[in-house]
């Protein structure tokens, strides 16, 4: 659950204001808007990276300012996958993926045999396996942004934000990143997501509620079709 | 995989205790006659010399690439011995004898590289490649080298011919007395690092990732800083500046390992440098009856065609 009450988002001017809006739990939200409108600007906002300038957004039990101010406790209420990633010399596939459990980690980082069962449940999920022990700097910009949800996946928070996680996957990898985020929302009642994405056609023939921002406005559409988007871009 | 690595860390532990004898023994064999006061005020602690200067520097070296985020990052590269270098010639060339102690040595040793590594730290946030760094390193080290030289020509020529064979970098230099303490510094700095292994691992995504998965990056920073500073400046302060040892054994554990879990990659840095340092002497005293070659030689040798073929391989 993400409650936002005027909150104005941006760096050194405002970008965005936002008068009210909730987003209740259990699903996933696909944030359409054009380009240089401040998706990225709203999602840097929403996993704490990026201070507020007015007003209040409260993720789950806590608001984003309690989150800034504590790095471990954001870890474990928020995840994030970056646009691109462009990998890391000797860091293996299964490595990167493991990263995602550093939030629940001890002192001095161990990976625990639990750890171990999810990450490689989560490779088999998306089709991953075979690439497990590759170096992350040899997959393909689409492999490697898979890798980036699973290791999202793994982190297990009750909020995911996904900064255009599909920008280089193939027709049948998006339609398993949206299915997988949609089945990750309904395994936990706390969980939702949060994706920019410019595939309005998908969205709406997966039947995903729209945020879309148009010049300093966000509208959420819980059950949209086309001519709703289109009408506000 | 994991055992692989476990067995490869093991295999150079045992290499490096058996080189570690020979070391003794060969030192043992040149000297001829065994005299205990000989044993241990001059063989041993130049083994442990070699021990704790190639342990240490290869993992300031491996500790710096993960704050740089740039594999061709060295306490030597990036000046940091340069830094200690002139701190230290300051204090020869400034300070009244009687305050030549071991204390006043190795604190401008270290506060020279501390502020040489937060130096280096501040531009490599407005530097964008991995070569520049390099350069900066460099210009930044031939300057502190012309300060330096500015310096000595106000020296005495005792002060200048000290500062000389000190530059030239050695395993020869530290007696029993000052064994450990070099040995303290070192073991805790590496104790120290253990406990940043959850962090150094994040690390290696960026900073913005890495506080994402809840690292408190800023601290960290600040202790690996501290840190490398503590293992650089000492090792400079007993040995002089030695070169490439710190550059190319994380490197090279990487390679070997193909791993970024620094628990395995900080013990193998440690094991592989002592044992680079402490073969790198075997040779000199071996080669010792024909010439005499110091360790900055044999290290550049060695070491420098690798970097090379480290950088040329980056692209």
């Amino acid at each position: 659950m993400i409650t936002i009450q005027q909150a104005q988002v941006g760096y050194h001017t405002t970008l965005i204001d936002i008068a009210q809006l909730a987003l209740p739990a259990g699903q996933i939200y696909a944030l359409i808007g054009r380009n240089g409108s401040g998706k990225s600007t709203l999602l840097q906002t929403l996993i704490g990276q990026l201070p507020l300038r007015a007003g209040s957004i409260s993720v789950g039990a806590f608001t984003l300012e309690e989150l800034q101010k504590n790095a471990a406790l954001r870890a474990k209420q928020v995840s994030f996958v970056a646009s691109m990633f462009t990998g890391v010399e000797a860091l293996t596939l299964r490595a990167y993926v493991s990263l995602g459990r550093v939030p629940h980690l001890g002192a001095f980082g161990r990976l625990q045999a639990t750890d171990l069962q999810f990450v490689d449940k989560v490779l088999q999920v998306l089709n991953l396996c075979d690439l497990a022990q590759k170096d992350t700097r040899k997959l393909s910009d689409g492999e490697r942004q898979l890798a980036s949800l699973a290791r999202a996946i793994v982190q297990d928070t009750p909020l995911m934000v996904l900064d255009e996680p599909a920008s280089f996957l193939d027709y049948f990898n998006r339609e398993l990143l949206l299915d997988q985020l949609q089945h990750w929302v309904q395994q936990k009642p706390e969980r939702s997501a949060v994706f920019s994405s410019h595939d309005i056609d998908l969205c709406l023939q997966k039947g995903i509620p729209i945020l879309v921002l148009h010049q300093q406005k966000l509208t959420l559409l819980a059950k949209p079709t086309k001519q709703e988007v289109m009408a506000l871009l | 995989m994991k055992q692989r690595n476990i067995l490869l860390l093991f295999l150079v532990g045992m290499l490096l205790l058996l080189l570690s004898w020979m070391h003794l023994f060969v030192l043992q064999q040149e000297q001829g006659t065994y005299s205990s006061l000989i044993f241990w005020e001059f063989q041993v602690p130049r083994l442990l010399s070699a021990l704790l200067a190639g342990g240490g520097l290869s993992l300031s070296g491996l500790l710096m690439q993960n704050l740089f985020q740039n594999p061709m990052a060295g306490p030597y590269v990036l000046g940091i011995n340069s830094g200690a270098s002139l701190f230290i010639s300051l204090l020869i060339l400034g300070a009244a004898p009687s305050f030549l102690n071991e204390l006043s040595y190795v604190s401008a040793a270290m506060t020279g590289a501390f502020l040489a590594a937060s130096f280096m730290f501040v531009v490599s946030k407005r530097v964008q490649n991995t070569q520049s760094l390099l350069v900066i390193g460099l210009m930044f080290a031939s300057f502190t080298g012309a300060i330096e030289a500015v310096l000595q020509s106000f020296a005495a020529p005792e002060q200048v011919k000290q500062l000389f064979i000190w530059n030239m970098g050695s395993l020869q230099q530290m007696s029993a007395a000052q064994a450990p303490w070099l040995g303290t510094i070192t073991v805790f700095g590496m104790a120290t690092t253990l406990f940043l292994v959850k962090g150094l691992n994040a690390m290696v995504l960026g900073d913005a990732h890495a506080l994402q998965l809840g690292i408190k990056v800023k601290q960290l920073k600040i202790v690996i800083l501290f840190v490398t500073a503590l293992l650089a400046g000492s090792i400079t302060a007993y040995c002089g500046p030695i070169a490439f040892v710190g550059l190319a054994i994380p490197n090279l554990a990487r390679a070997l390992l193909k791993t970024q879990d620094h628990l395995l990659l900080i013990l193998f840095s440690v094991v592989a440098g002592s044992f680079f340092l402490v073969a790198i002497d075997v040779l000199i005293l071996l080669l010792d009856p024909w010439m005499t070659i110091p360790v900055n030689v044999l290290t550049a040798v060695i070491g420098a065609p690798y970097v090379a073929y480290l950088m040329l391989r980056q692209r």
